[in-house]
């Protein structure tokens, strides 16, 4: 019984010593919340951020848009064409980028990367060149084969004009 | 590989084809100066090697893929 003993009390002392160890593996929401969110928003040309504080990040998400926050659910989201909006920290405009698709990988860290082909400001994106583009896709896509490469490439452009369009105000 | 869902994949194209044609229609519909900018980031070229016993082959230009046997 001795030796019971003994063997309960080293068990104890054990476990009371490993306790403080694990106590330090659980995070405490307070603390991850006011770390706020990183944003890593690249593409093939350029690197727009690289470990930005940023406060939200809006996401056109192939499957839907959604918003980021700190300590957002990890996802990969593979992007559609459309507005990206990043809210700065202590700002209330977003600030938008339109687009082309991409991917959008939210880690269990609250830093979001973004990898896009191109992006572009809202503020050069040419109406009546979108406009006119939408029409052309929209005839080259009636006029080609169902099923063909002619016929996706044409939907490729209609989508992407569309985005283009609703993002500065047109409704095609 | 599994059945293809999107117009895409059925229409025979790869991601990368998909995306790169999105961002030349938005490159398409840009104002300039930005177009001008953005065009530079258009070209695209291709050099093909083929590789025996750990060693890369020459490598020639390829127009298209499909010339490099992909």
């Amino acid at each position: 019984t001795d030796q019971k003993f003994f063997t309960m009390m080293q068990n104890t002392i054990l476990r009371r010593a490993a306790a403080p160890l694990l106590r330090r593996t659980f995070s405490s929401a307070p603390e991850a919340a006011a770390s706020g969110m990183t944003l890593n928003f690249s593409l093939p040309s350029e690197t727009i951020y690289a470990g930005a504080k940023v406060s939200q990040v809006i996401v056109p998400g192939a499957a839907g848009e959604y918003g980021v926050t700190a300590d957002h659910v990890p996802v990969v989201a593979q992007l559609q064409a459309g507005v990206l909006q990043i809210m700065h920290e202590g700002s209330n405009e977003a600030e938008k980028y339109f687009v082309a698709g991409g991917f959008s990988i939210t880690h269990p860290n609250s830093v979001t990367d973004i990898s896009c082909p191109e992006a572009v400001k809202i503020d050069d994106i040419d109406s009546a060149a979108v406009s006119s583009a939408f029409e052309a896709a929209k005839s080259a896509f009636a006029a080609a084969e169902a099923g063909s490469a002619d016929q996706a490439l044409a939907q490729i452009d209609m989508e992407v004009n569309k985005a283009m369009g609703s993002a500065v105000g047109l409704s095609l | 590989m599994s059945t293809p869902t999107t117009f895409w994949r059925l229409a025979g194209m790869s991601y990368t084809q998909y995306v790169t044609r999105a961002a030349t229609a938005l490159r398409n519909g840009l104002k300039e100066p930005a177009k001008t900018q953005a065009m530079r980031n258009e070209a695209l070229s291709y050099n093909s090697a083929t590789w025996a016993g750990g060693k890369a082959g020459s490598k020639k230009p390829v127009q298209v893929l499909s010339e490099a046997g992909l």
